[in-house]
């Protein structure tokens, strides 16, 4: 079976889909999107939900605010309800020192617009009473951050490329990709062969492996991080919760369940989703610091899900050097967060040739020369990279 | 009216499997997260086998031919003070 596309993505999560969308409104042709398993099956449904765009650096309050702009009307776009919820999000300072960070931050955040309240101490116990009062120094508050679920996200994204005529593929996995001097021709899967001018790497935890196949080196480690959801709760928390101090994130549902995860001390290097005993442990001991509250409360299901990490944990997003028409959507450690702005920031530079403003810091050769896009505001341990 | 309750935890009818089967989400995995049924404080111990058994028949399969989503740990809800517990001595 030979098929021939105008496009291919490789990896039908939230990444994939919101780009296969973004591409077929922009009428680019025949597209498909293809997966090794379900849609969203990957990092997609496993992650923790966060959407905010209080970040440190001019480069990620851009993206990440197209994004969350995105995500407060995506509902109404997609016509298909992705229960955005705008809870506000609080970043938790339990130290002097992340205290002061943010209150620098706050300046930048104030010139982009962003919709941000720094509060002491007493205005963070009063916003979150079960926080325990010795974890708070301060906070800064995004007031129009949210969370939407991530099912139903990526069932949005689908219909919606679906009625522009995008085919999605589940459990087909790309067994390699041609390339003819220079440019990708063809990807062959367990399905078949799709001839192609272009082929998108948003494969994830196995974007890595995906670029190889095609010749491209994609400098990202994989790595497993754990989250947990307990039994549900009466309302005791509104905004969603970011604590460096436990390098944790969380929120309670709207069915009232708490979830939350945290990013583990010892860097899990891992492309496995199995759950472990001492993580659960690790968990709930770290949340316990800043919700005493919680140690009657039952945890009901813990899960893995991969995130992958490059040298900055910003993500990839560009045509691959050397390898025309071969394009990165990956790297990702804010995946679901991004993804809107990214599909349509995407969209445009492989439509028009060249990359977005918003885009262009994200290439890749910033791994070569030596102009990283670092942000001090994202809460993973990265003790290794920020020396 | 009459209401047969599937899904004890989150109060999911057949009803509810019914539509939801109508709109295309016609296995496990995307059922229970386009519900929420077994995924309640049960995680489906009480209810996955019926809800299987009716989306089998609504989708004219054998039950064998309807996967179930992986089981995940803990067996049963643990307290998270149990957990922490030793962690903190």
């Amino acid at each position: 079976m030979r098929r021939t596309y105008d496009a291919v993505i490789i990896g039908a999560g939230i990444v994939g889909l919101s780009l296969a969308y973004e591409l077929a409104r922009r009428r680019f042709g025949r597209i498909v999107v293809i997966d090794a398993s379900y849609p969203g099956s990957g990092a997609t449904g496993r992650c923790g939900e966060m959407i905010r765009s209080c970040f440190s650096s001019p480069e990620w309050i851009e993206l990440f605010d197209d994004s969350l702009k995105r995500w407060q009307r995506l509902s109404d776009e997609l016509d298909f309800n992705v229960l955005f919820t705008k809870r506000g999000e609080l970043l938790l300072a339990s130290t002097p020192d992340v205290d002061h960070k943010q209150r620098d931050a706050y300046g930048l955040h104030r010139h982009y617009g962003l919709s941000v309240e720094l509060l002491d101490h007493n205005q963070v116990r009063e916003l979150c009473p079960a926080i325990a009062p010795e974890m708070i120094v301060g906070g800064l508050l995004q007031t129009d951050a949210g969370n939407a679920h991530h099912d139903a996200a990526v069932w949005a994204y689908g219909a919606a490329a679906h009625r522009h005529g995008v085919e999605v593929h589940p459990y087909t996995t790309v067994t390699d990709v041609t390339v003819e001097s220079g440019a990708v021709t063809a990807i062959h899967t367990t399905k078949g062969t799709f001839s192609t001018p272009v082929v998108v790497d948003a494969a994830g935890g196995q974007a890595r492996d995906v670029a190889l196949l095609a010749g491209v080196d994609v400098p990202v480690d994989t790595v497993r991080w754990e989250a947990f959801v307990t039994e549900p709760l009466e309302p005791f928390l509104r905004p969603l919760v970011s604590a460096s101090a436990i390098n944790g994130y969380c929120h309670q549902t709207s069915r009232g369940e708490f979830v939350g995860g945290t990013t583990p001390d010892i860097t899990d290097y891992s492309t496995g989703v199995r759950s472990t005993l001492a993580l659960a442990r690790d968990m709930a001991t770290r949340w316990l610091r800043v919700f005493p509250g919680l140690a009657g409360v039952r945890m009901m299901r813990h899960w893995s899900g991969l995130v992958t990490q490059t040298a900055d944990s910003s993500p990839i997003l560009c045509e691959a050097p050397g390898c025309q028409g071969f394009y990165l959507d990956c790297g990702w450690t804010y995946g679901f967060m991004g993804a809107p702005a990214a599909g349509s920031l995407m969209a445009e530079l492989i439509t028009t040739g060249s990359a977005p403003r918003t885009l262009a810091p994200f290439g890749i050769e910033r791994f070569s020369s030596g102009k990283l896009v670092r942000d001090k505001s994202i809460v993973i341990v990265d003790s290794e990279r920020s020396a | 009216m009459a209401k047969t309750v599937l899904c004890l935890c989150r109060d999911i009818t057949a009803e509810d499997v019914k539509r939801a089967v109508a709109e295309g989400y016609g296995d496990m995995e995307t059922l229970k997260r386009f519900t929420g049924a077994v995924t309640g404080p049960c995680q489906g111990k009480t209810c996955q086998d019926a809800i299987r058994r009716y989306v089998a028949a609504l989708t004219g399969r054998s039950i064998e031919q309807v996967p179930v989503p992986p089981t995940r740990p803990p067996v049963s809800p643990v307290r998270i003070g149990t957990l922490a517990a030793r962690h903190r001595q």
